[in-house]
């Protein structure tokens, strides 16, 4: 239990600040497919007994290149060579998995993860990374924000664009790799998207966003592996704790989202009571 | 491959067949307004979305067409509204509600004994254990949609290249644009038996990529579509027989490879390139 929760704040952290950039940069999409073609590298990790991390880092960076043949090569649409790499690379991990018996129970824990069941090794890869991750983003901050808002200036300061773009579509690759274990492929983009996009709504600069999306990974991810925890081991009702987590950042997302509107539509009020029309 | 003969005898794979033709050319045909109206995230995020409805049928023993075109419905409402908040992108409104209700679906199912193994059928599919009923649903279906898409063929295709024209006209362009991801949701539930949640994307993509490698127009690359999406669901089924490997797996797979060879055919710089880079088709 403590520690999920160190491996859940670990990922909470480095969620907040790479999900903030990935939102600037309309890459939610990258995002989501990223966890899928990291499938089948920890598919065949599995069955040949390597480490699954190795298997995911490979499959990712196999993910970046093959998109840039698509895209530069082929000429294919940015989210159309996406959605074929999803499908294709998720199915070629079921038909691995497929191969051995029994294998429904290996694939769900293979998409959804374990947290409770990491150990510290685990734990300190996660730290090694994400601390290499935090530190490119925070060394590179100003560059990536200028980038998100005004491309063709950041040309024409000289900045090397395409270069750029790698960088961030490898931290986001390492963001995911580190995830998966935890929280298994298909919750990952949960941990970057949705406590970022939750700061979009309070946050007024890029700085103070970070900061908050940050705040409520951490704050979310502990209630949710707590209420997971309690309501396993104390209510006898079985909670997948990577997903409780998920649906904590869900309802965070909802409820700061009513309150925003709310606030909006009342200054709206106040405004239209201080000026009679 | 004395497997795959047997097979043909079998009355399941018989079943099967026909259910792979039926889906594959239904998706063919939506996935050629996928990619007109640049929606591959959508489906994606639809796929994941419509899971807990799925679940939540399964759980309550109604039907997981029924349930997940429900859950379907509000879901796209859901990023409709989120995406026409100032702050939110489409694509991170699509995020969030799909992160949101894939994980509420995992939790249902994790509650219930014996979760897993349902799971794992939810998301590659069964498409050996379709019943007739499950076909004669999917057939339905399938002409209804295709029945409101030809219907409101203009309109729709119109709204793709040119939304302004088409509002200028007096059209209601939400309306036609709701229509559209209606229709989507739908198609892709009714392939969730065959091929899983997850796989059913690669369906409603990857066959109206191919296509729009070979043709320009909107219609030939619908019939095209149709055309690749049935063929890749038998050729993926007889392979899956041959090498004894999962059915949705198998059928994707097959899309993906004949994505592949179409697109480095007709890649520049290959002898069957195309003359032109079709610029009139965008997304």
């Amino acid at each position: 239990m403590q520690r999920a929760l160190v491996e859940v704040l670990l990922l909470g952290i480095l969620g907040g600040v790479v999900g903030v950039h990935v939102l600037l940069r309309r890459m939610a999409f990258l995002t989501e497919a990223l966890q899928h073609t990291v499938f089948p590298g920890i598919a065949v990790a599995f069955v040949a007994g390597e480490s699954l991390l190795l298997g995911a880092i490979a499959a990712a960076a196999v993910t970046v290149a093959l998109l840039n043949v698509m895209t530069d090569g082929l000429r294919i649409e940015h989210d159309a060579a996406l959605a074929v790499l999803i499908a294709g690379s998720f199915a070629l991990g079921v038909v691995v998995v497929s191969r051995r018996t029994g294998y429904t129970a290996d694939l769900s824990q293979l998409l959804f993860g374990r947290i409770l069941d990491v150990d510290v090794r685990q734990i300190v890869e996660t730290a090694v990374i994400a601390a290499a991750a935090l530190v490119v983003v925070a060394v590179l901050h100003r560059q990536f924000v200028l980038l998100a808002f005004d491309r063709a200036q950041a040309e024409a300061l000289g900045i090397r664009v395409a270069l750029l773009d790698l960088v961030l579509n490898a931290v986001v690759a390492a963001s995911v790799v580190v995830a998966v274990r935890a929280v298994g492929t298909v919750l990952v983009v949960a941990f970057v998207v949705t406590p970022a996009a939750s700061a979009r709504l309070l946050g007024r600069s890029v700085g103070a966003t970070i900061a908050i999306a940050v705040a409520l990974a951490c704050m979310l991810g502990w209630i949710g592996l707590g209420a997971s925890f309690e309501a396993s081991v104390h209510h006898g009702v079985r909670l997948a704790a990577g997903a409780t987590v998920v649906v904590a950042f869900s309802l965070g997302f909802c409820v700061i989202g009513a309150v925003t509107w709310l606030a909006r539509i009342g200054s709206r009020r106040d405004a239209a009571r201080e000026v009679p029309a | 491959m004395s497997n795959v003969v047997n097979s043909f005898g079998s009355p399941f794979f018989q079943r099967a067949a026909v259910e792979a033709v039926l889906v594959g050319a239904l998706a063919g045909v939506v996935g050629v307004h996928v990619l007109l109206r640049r929606l591959p995230f959508f489906v994606v995020a639809m796929s994941h979305a419509t899971f807990p409805g799925v679940v939540l049928a399964s759980v309550l023993g109604i039907s997981l067409f029924a349930g997940g075109t429900g859950f379907g419905l509000v879901v796209v409402l859901a990023i409709v509204g989120l995406g026409s908040v100032r702050a939110l992108d489409d694509s991170s409104a699509i995020g969030v509600v799909l992160a949101g209700s894939f994980a509420v679906g995992v939790l249902v199912l994790s509650s219930q004994p014996g979760g897993s193994r349902d799971l794992s059928a939810f998301l590659v599919g069964q498409i050996l254990t379709v019943t007739t009923a499950d076909i004669a649903t999917t057939a339905v279906v399938g002409v209804v949609l295709l029945a409101v898409l030809a219907g409101l063929h203009k309109e729709l295709v119109q709204g793709a290249f040119d939304p302004e024209g088409l509002r200028a006209l007096g059209y209601a362009g939400r309306a036609l644009d709701l229509v559209v991801l209606v229709v989507i949701t739908v198609a892709l539930v009714t392939a969730v038996p065959a091929v899983g949640t997850l796989l059913a994307v690669a369906l409603l993509t990857v066959p109206a990529l191919a296509a729009r490698q070979w043709v320009e127009g909107v219609g030939p690359m619908m019939v095209l579509a149709a055309a690749i999406g049935a063929g890749c669901g038998v050729v993926g089924l007889c392979l899956s027989a041959a090498w004894d490997v999962a059915a949705g797996g198998a059928i994707s797979l097959t899309a993906a490879a004949v994505f592949l060879v179409s697109a480095l055919l007709r890649s520049p710089g290959s002898p069957l390139s195309r003359r032109v880079r079709p610029a009139s088709v965008p997304g």
